[in-house]
């Protein structure tokens, strides 16, 4: 056999960096910076022989906590390997787990505590100490809170995914605001309710032991989440498994595929409803599971029947054709319990996305594949201890901003833009009652940690005009991101290498525990949140209280019944951060004996795993043997009350969505001649915009680039590197040109994350296109997540 | 003693660049696009859509052949690339002159010039780094999420990857040239 491998580089990425030193060259960065200790530009060096420190500790390159064993040599971080002993990442590290010695030593961190000192958006701030800083915040909240007379809920708190969330969240928590947004509605949301709603929780995919999978729109190749990413393309193209990949580009995943079937964007709920339509009509499920385990199945079928959603119906909106689905579903269910319909993660792409999840995990269910072998899997999790929280009632604060609807009759929906106000809420809902001026009261301030809203959510634009209409806006953060720029106050968190994050249990089918450990002393005056957090509510917590003493007649009752000192402990919010995070991990195991000591020495823990763990061959583990595996916990039963798989939910109708999943005309999108559909997503060498300063991985894509199908672009007379301006009707980007046939003649794509606008990122400011400034902000109806995959766009050679 | 080689089963490749990062962190290699000792070659896809031919879209590991029969050494004037006592071809950054015939020479495309140094590099199997500190696996393979590659000494046959190399079909690139690479690639 002869191939022919060439080193140049196919696409993207031809560029060769100059490497710099970079000095404070914007403003963003103080002056009089010490020089932390790292090893010529960007840290790279060359590991030694030397006997060094190996400090196992987790990833947060991206969602996936890899488990990492970093490498000191005097006090310098020079390499990063996988740990083997964690069965969640099983010795593996990605481009981007490789490259986190760049964010440590990224010479663009936020060093030092800042307050803006200039136009919001200027990038001008000015060094403070942190009492300075938290003196600012503290003056700020009083008179905030003074005039709104202690409605808590008028600072809205933020975060984004991490295994700190939750700390952030605790003082979220014992402020007492009721305005808590994460990243759910710009991610996951529809998919773990929709899986939520009818199986009870959101299940792992058994890949290791499936036999056939159907991958819709997640690109698990490029958007790695372990342990299936590296489990399954071992095992892919005839090497005993099938993969049949469904989405409109031509991805990573796709080229690991048996068959890649290329559909119209946003119709997968189509697909999946006429497979279920070809399973039912030739009575090929699995009959016992269904008579066993299925609430509704009769209306369901009778659903599907009625409404004709045959695979000649699907092949005209789905653009696959009847053949393919027939094949597809039959072969399905004869794989079946060990074939996969795949949940994905992913953001939500269209309207549908909650109706189609709930479709694919009846589907899925249609086969016997829950709670199985090779099938979806709850699996066990090793119960840990919660770190306590305090959650004080002000009497004061107002319930979550949201905007009901007048009059609602039943079967609708009670609130004004989405049926269901989740916990995470609705961002791009939220944001934009804010700007509409519809809130019930005033909100005024906010905190925002590691999250970067005006990158990654729709409209760009709007963001902004939230953050500069904020009366105080803190930003906890590594990098002085797009929302940085933004921040009235900025506090420097440390990097995940220089702290230790809270214990984390992880569920499946071989449970473990795991923990980020401190690998480094923070470097600068960078802290870790719950440092941070600590000196914040020391310095806050009194004066704030003196203001709800002023307000609160509850409060004020209690006084006089029980004494201040008394009362004033329930709203202590001190009280959650007076212990390190590493006695809290003791705490949170304690009920394992020896786990603590493991957690620090090996990462990782579960039961028996000195006996258990072996190394297999040189690159593989076993963590558990093969027959104490948790692949079956319920005996096939769903997590709903019920223990069934629900068909049909009334609740949901009485809020005005579909207790079925159902096709509606409305979801047709049209693409007029000469636009063309918007699409996004990942490369693996990327995690959205929080490596988009990343020295290493810029090496690997130095600029997102527009996938352009080639015969339109010839036509357009588009050569590959030309600039390329896009725009919506919401606003417009540039960024270069990347003729394909990966891509439809009607589409373009182009990954998220770049274009950043803050000139603190040496790296990454103004290089690509941000795909926010383009999609439009609309939002699906139960949830309110915002859907990205619904934008018209004209392209232009510029 | 040993003679070093290395197994690809590089179907297991999804083309993520880890080994690549990898290689550059553990050796210490200059930033920049045009600098790396190992790569993954991909041709353009085939086919119009949605008619895309998948195979034509195969992703390929690669770096240093480790040729056992190595034209750059051949060529070399002042014998800075040589074979170290594991069979691997090195270059000695203290010999070479830059006169760059080895680039040349090598079928692979395996060489690049480091800039700092003014030296022709390229992979030796982590010899100065992971090797020489006694471990076992080179930083590429280790950190690979598919497990595309098994290092060892084919000369040791109860060694992983001679009993692959025993039982499993493989081939290696150019063999018609007579290079001889102990980069082998099973089916
Ligand atoms: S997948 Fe990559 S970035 Fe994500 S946690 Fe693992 S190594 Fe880190
Ligand atoms: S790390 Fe493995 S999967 Fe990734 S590109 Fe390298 S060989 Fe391929
Ligand atoms: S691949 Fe090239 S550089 Fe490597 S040994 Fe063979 S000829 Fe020399
Ligand atoms: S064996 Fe070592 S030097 Fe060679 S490519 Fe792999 S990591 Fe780089």
């Amino acid at each position: 056999m002869e191939v022919e491998i060439s080193r140049r580089r196919f696409l993207q990425g031809s560029v060769a960096l100059s490497v710099v030193a970079v000095g404070a060259t914007a403003s963003i960065a103080s002056k009089g910076e010490e020089k932390p200790k790292i090893v010529g530009n960007y840290g790279i060096t060359k590991t030694s022989k030397k006997e060094v420190v190996m400090i196992p500790t987790l990833c947060e390159m991206c969602v996936n906590k890899c488990a990492v064993l970093a490498r000191v040599e005097d006090g310098v971080v020079t390499k990063l390997d996988p740990n083997p002993y964690f069965p969640k990442s099983k010795n593996m590290l990605c481009p981007r787990g490789n490259a986190g010695i760049q964010a440590l030593y990224d010479p663009d961190r936020l060093k030092y505590p800042l307050i803006r000192d200039g136009e919001k958006g200027s990038g001008k701030f000015k060094r403070v100490s942190w009492d300075e800083a938290n003196e600012y915040i503290k003056e700020k909240m009083v008179k905030i809170l003074d005039e709104e007379e202690d409605n808590r809920s008028t600072f809205l708190f933020c975060a984004g995914e991490g295994m700190a969330e939750h700390t952030f969240k605790t003082f979220y928590q014992a402020f007492g605001s009721s305005n808590w947004l994460n990243h759910a509605s710009l991610c996951l949301q529809t998919v773990v309710s929709g899986y939520g709603a009818t199986l009870g929780t959101y299940p792992s995919a058994d890949l290791e032991n499936a036999q056939y999978v159907i991958m819709a729109g997640a690109n698990r190749a490029e958007a790695i989440v372990t342990p299936d990413s590296m489990d399954f393309f071992k095992r892919t193209q005839g090497r005993g498994a099938k993969l049949i990949c469904i989405d409109p580009i031509f991805t990573n995943t796709a080229a690991k595929a048996d068959k890649w079937l290329p559909i119209k964007p946003g119709t997968d709920l189509a697909f999946v409803l006429a497979l279920t339509y070809v399973v039912i009509d030739e009575k090929m499920y699995n009959l016992k599971y269904v008579a066993e385990n299925f609430d509704g199945f009769e209306e369901y079928k009778a659903h599907i029947l009625g409404h004709k959603y045959t695979p000649e119906w699907a092949q005209e909106i789905t653009g696959i054709s009847a053949k393919d689905i027939r094949e597809i579903a039959r072969e399905f269910m004869l794989y079946a319990p060990k074939a996969i319909y795949y949940p994905g993660r992913r953001s939500t792409f269209s309207k549908n996305d909650f109706q189609l999840r709930r479709a694919m995990a009846i589907f899925q269910a249609l086969g016997g594949g829950i709670d199985t072998k090779g099938g979806l899997i709850f699996g066990k999790s090793l119960k840990i201890e919660e770190h306590e929280g305090l959650s004080p009632l002000y009497a004061k604060a107002e319930s979550r901003a949201i905007a009901k609807k007048d009059h609602p009759k039943k079967g609708e929906a009670g609130y004004a833009d989405c049926a269901i106000v989740s916990g995470g809420g609705s961002w791009i809902g939220w944001r934009n009652r804010f700007l509409e001026g519809k809130m019930p009261y005033k909100v005024r301030g906010m905190f925002v940690y590691k999250h970067n809203p005006v990158l990654n959510m729709p409209n760009s634009a709007k963001t902004i005009e939230m953050l500069k209409k904020m009366d105080l806006v803190v930003a906890i953060d590594t990098m002085p991101s797009d929302t940085v720029l933004y921040a009235d106050v900025v506090l420097p968190e440390c990097t995940y290498l220089e702290r230790t994050d809270p214990v984390k249990t992880f569920g499946g089918s071989e449970p473990s525990i795991a923990q980020r450990n401190k690998v480094i002393e923070p470097l600068y005056e960078s802290k870790p949140i719950m440092d941070i957090l600590r000196d914040l509510t020391a310095k806050i917590s009194k004066p704030i209280f003196e203001i709800t003493k002023k307000y609160d007649e509850d409060v004020q009752e209690a006084i006089e019944e029980d004494g201040e000192e008394e009362v004033y402990a329930d709203f202590d919010l001190t009280k959650p951060f007076l212990h390190s995070q590493e006695e809290l991990n003791e705490h949170a195991v304690a009920k394992y004996p020896g786990a603590a000591q493991i957690l620090k020495t090996k990462g990782v823990y579960y039961p028996e795993m000195d006996k258990l763990f072996k190394q297999l061959s040189v690159n593989e583990y076993q963590y558990y043997p093969e027959n104490s595996k948790f692949y079956s916990v319920l005996g096939g039963k769903t997590k709903m009350a019920s223990g069934k798989v629900e068909c049909n939910l009334a609740s949901l109708a009485d809020k005005g969505v579909d207790a079925m999943p159902t096709w509606k005309d409305e979801f047709a999108f049209v693409v007029p001649a000469g636009k063309f559909r918007l699409l996004t997503g990942r490369h693996a060498q990327f995690t959205q915009s929080g490596t988009s300063n990343n020295a290493m991985l810029k090496d690997l894509i130095d600029e997102n680039y527009i996938w352009i199908n080639k015969r339109v672009a010839k036509q357009k007379n588009i050569a590959f590197g030309d600039k390329i301006e896009v725009s919506s009707r919401i606003g417009c980007t540039v960024l270069k040109a990347y003729p394909t046939e990966k891509i439809a003649p009607d589409m373009v794509f182009f990954i998220h994350g770049f274009g950043q606008e803050s000139k603190g990122l040496n790296m990454a400011y103004k290089v690509g296109g941000n795909d926010n400034s383009v999609i439009e902000d609309t939002i699906e109806p139960t949830y309110g997540s915002s859907i990205m995959h619904e934008t018209n766009v004209e392209i232009r050679k510029v | 003693m040993a003679k070093y080689a290395m197994v690809l089963d590089y179907k297991n490749c999804i083309n993520c660049k880890a080994c690549e990062v990898a290689c550059k962190e553990e050796n210490g290699i200059l930033l920049g696009a045009n600098y790396h000792r190992i790569w993954v070659g991909v041709n353009e896809i085939k086919g119009e859509y949605p008619f895309l031919n998948i195979a034509s879209h195969t992703f390929y590991p690669s770096q240093c052949q480790q040729c056992d029969n190595a034209p750059c050494q051949e060529v070399c004037p002042t014998r800075a690339t040589y074979y170290d006592d594991n069979g691997v071809v090195r270059v000695d950054s203290n010999k070479c002159i830059l006169c760059s015939y080895c680039m040349v020479a090598c079928p692979y495309d395996a060489r690049y010039v480091d800039e700092r140094t003014m030296t022709v590099d390229k992979c030796n199997f982590c010899s100065d780094t992971r090797l020489a500190r006694g471990e076992k696996t080179t930083a590429c393979q280790a950190t690979c999420p598919t497990k595309v590659r098994i290092f060892g000494d084919i000369e040791d046959p109860n060694s992983e990857i001679s009993q692959v190399l025993r039982t499993r079909e493989h081939f290696t690139l150019k063999s018609h040239i007579g290079t001889e690479p102990k980069l082998f690639y099973v089916k």
